[in-house]
């Protein structure tokens, strides 16, 4: 095999990429190709309808220096992200736990769970949790039933955010999957040699299902971390779009939205896309880099 | 562009490839020798079932176009538009409105019409105040699909409980003041919706006020003592309990008119465009009276008349020349003029007016009886707004919201109002 010529290995495996070709046009097309025009037009003045007009770095020195709202749009999805990760990771291992515990008809409820998530990034499902968290909807109407006056969730910057994380956290089917899919994994003796030390549960849970779970909880956090970022639909339907109240809910995506789509500013967009490309990137090295401290793989050595 | 334009391309492409997925996206008459336009407008459902109907009509009428129409909510149609000019796919002809037209026409996403004045395009009924409005530097770039106000609106059965009695044309913020607290005592329903953060009624007092909101430089023009004098009126209504919480007034900024509170009954009064009068009252049960925007003492006119909307040709036009004939037909063609009535306006073409007067509904004649009233009680139109108008008004709504949510004090809100109009027109160039 080794000792084949590039010319006779294409000669045997043209097939393979005839094949590709329809996804390697859409790769070039759809992907490689819009991501370099992002990038030239981060340094353009583009308006969509006139052709750009080469700025330099002045998209990004407007950003840094003068625009508050990029700014308060950054701590708005840096908050969610703090608050919507590790919340729905935390509800998303308690319902695996609840699942791997051999319930009967667990097919059903790992469908039913994982409902949400494929309804997630939906235009309906943020329109229905803007009906529940409206200052007469369901939940308020719920509190009231307790004699308590629920707060004006939507239009009060104070509590805005919140029903996001909430949305985010309802959305935990595809973690809670991954999750259960590691718990399966997890060697059975080890829990009953644990059993037979007379471990507590939550012994067991620290010492055995966290650590043998490490890998799988790093995937999952890079994965919902990622997402997080890039929240976009429910902030924008629940805040009409714009970021409202008092850009409380100015997600980074709809402020990038808006630049590009509102007000005619392609290119200063696209910058924007390119901060939080880098903004990603450096968060997911981050985790990368810490994952070694806490991250085992049982095929290591050492 | 006649040899080889898009249509034909697409013709060649599905014939060539004789795939099912292409020829199912462009539609089997990809091969007819219709030629195809496409309408795209913003609406709510009243709206879109006539305006199908027109589209409708048309196509029966001339066979060899084909018309397709394009809808969507007033709040996503101008960021789609926007995207379609970026993919260079705008419909051909494509919905405007007054306030963001010119910002458009400035950077070349619409087309003059000129070259088919008396070919395709019939202007000769259409009055000339209307047809100015749509001109820019003497090429004319528009055509008014109707005539619009500002409007308060009011529930009819709540005033009569009340016993209220004013004048419509000629009504003061104190007499609101009024009316709003004894419809409120009297029914339990507030007075007045909130209009803290609602730009119409904003730019109406700046006028009322001897001001202008932009000066023949395009600078913002509108005082920071103005601005908070106009939000100390609402703080007035809202203390006294004529409006609801400025929690709930907050939101319900920029809301679709299904949530506004003369629709769902929480307020007896709701401001609008005149031409949205119809979609109103076709959601509610009461009978909706027609009034101008409340006034200073001084009653210096504030309120426009204005084109609701035009219809305009796109950059991106496959076929300048169907879609001028269909849009010449959309203003004068008397069936589907009738089909439209007052939906977006009082029409510009004279006859077209006339032909539907015997027709009118309830509703309708209220919003013909309204523009009367207000002749001579309105202001002349205002120059074309400068580039980044649009972004003071959502600007304006944004940080308003600040005074209903009591998170600042007015004379702070109203210079950050000033601050941030000039820094969005220094950046807009």
């Amino acid at each position: 095999m080794t000792g084949m010529s590039i010319r006779s290995k294409l000669r045997r495996s043209w097939p393979g990429y005839v094949f590709l070709t329809p996804w390697l046009i859409g790769f070039f097309l759809l992907s490689i190709f819009p991501i370099l025009a992002s990038l030239y037009l981060a340094f353009t003045d583009y308006d969509a309808v006139n052709a750009p007009v080469w700025v330099g770095f002045e998209n990004f020195q407007y950003m840094f220096e003068f625009d508050y709202r990029f700014w308060q749009s950054l701590k708005v999805t840096f908050l969610f992200v703090i608050l919507s990760v590790p919340a729905k990771l935390i509800f998303a291992l308690i319902v695996a736990m609840l699942l791997d515990k051999g319930i009967r008809a667990v097919g059903w409820y790992r469908a039913l769970f994982y409902l949400p998530s494929i309804l997630g990034g939906s235009i309906a499902v943020a329109i229905l949790w803007r009906q529940l968290f409206n200052a007469d909807g369901v939940i308020n109407s719920a509190l009231a039933v307790f004699g308590i006056q629920g707060p004006y969730w939507l239009s009060d910057p104070n509590y805005s955010l919140y029903t996001l994380v909430v949305l985010a956290i309802w959305q935990f089917g595809s973690p809670m999957l991954i999750f259960l899919a590691g718990l399966r994994a997890i060697p059975q003796d080890l829990y009953e040699a644990a059993e037979i030390d007379a471990a507590t549960p939550s012994r067991k849970f620290f010492a055995i299902t966290v650590p043998m779970l490490a890998p799988v909880i790093f995937f999952n956090l890079v994965l919902q971390m990622i997402e997080a970022f890039k929240s976009f639909s429910g902030a924008f339907i629940i805040s009409g779009g714009t970021g409202a109240p008092l850009d409380s809910l100015l997600f980074f995506t709809v402020y990038l939205f808006n630049e590009a789509f509102s007000y005619f500013r392609m290119g200063y967009a696209s910058a924007l896309g390119w901060v939080l490309l880098v903004i990603i990137a450096a968060f997911t090295a981050i985790a990368f880099w810490t994952s070694k401290y806490w991250v085992h793989y049982e095929n290591e050595r050492g | 562009m006649s040899t080889f334009n898009r249509r034909k391309f697409l013709g060649t492409a599905a014939a060539a490839a004789g795939s099912a997925a292409i020829l199912s996206a462009t539609g089997t008459s990809a091969f007819a020798q219709d030629r195809r336009i496409r309408h795209f407008w913003w609406g709510n459902p009243e709206r879109d079932k006539r305006t199908f109907e027109v589209i409708r009509l048309f196509n029966e009428k001339n066979p060899g176009i084909v018309v397709a129409g394009e809808t969507l909510g007033s709040a996503d149609y101008f960021t789609r538009l926007t995207t379609q000019i970026a993919g260079r796919n705008m419909a051909d002809a494509i919905q405007m409105g007054y306030g963001v037209m010119f910002e458009y026409i400035n950077r070349g996403a619409i087309l003059p019409l000129d070259e088919y004045i008396g070919k395709s395009l019939d202007i000769s009924q259409i009055d000339e105040s209307a047809l100015s409005a749509g001109r820019v530097d003497g090429k004319l770039y528009a055509l008014s699909i109707g005539a619009n106000s500002h409007v308060s609106l009011y529930n009819t059965r709540l005033f009569d409980a009340a016993g209220i009695s004013f004048d419509p044309f000629g009504w003061t913020y104190d007499d609101l003041k009024r009316v709003a607290g004894e419809v409120t005592k009297a029914t339990g329903v507030f007075g007045t919706d909130d209009n803290t953060a609602d730009y119409q009624n904003f730019s109406d007092y700046v006028h009322q006020r001897g001001e202008r909101l932009f000066d023949d430089e395009g600078n913002f023009g509108a005082s920071a003592e103005t601005i908070a004098d106009y939000f100390a009126i609402w703080a007035d209504l809202r203390a006294a309990g004529a409006t609801p919480p400025g929690q709930v007034s907050a939101g319900l900024v920029g809301a679709e008119l299904s949530n506004w509170g003369i629709v769902t009954g929480q307020t007896a009064i709701s401001y609008a465009w005149s031409n949205q009068m119809v979609g109103v009252q076709n959601l509610m049960q009461d009978k909706v009276g027609a009034a101008m925007f409340p006034n200073t003492p001084e009653m210096i006119p504030g309120s426009i008349i204005q084109p609701s909307q035009f219809i305009c040709l796109s950059r991106d036009t496959v076929d300048a020349e169907a879609a001028t004939t269909y849009m010449s037909a959309f203003v004068n063609d008397p069936e589907m003029t009738a089909v439209l009535g007052l939906e977006r306006g009082i029409p510009a073409n004279a006859q077209v007016r006339a032909a539907l007067q015997p027709k009118l509904t309830e509703i309708e004649a209220t919003s013909v009886a309204f523009f009367d009233g207000i002749q001579g009680k309105t202001m002349n139109l205002a120059p074309p707004p400068p580039s980044g108008a649009q972004e003071i008004e959502a600007m304006f709504e944004r940080v308003a919201v600040a005074v209903l949510l009591d998170q600042a004090p007015i004379p702070d809100v109203a210079n950050q109002i000033r601050r941030e109009a000039e820094g969005i027109r220094r950046r807009a160039r």
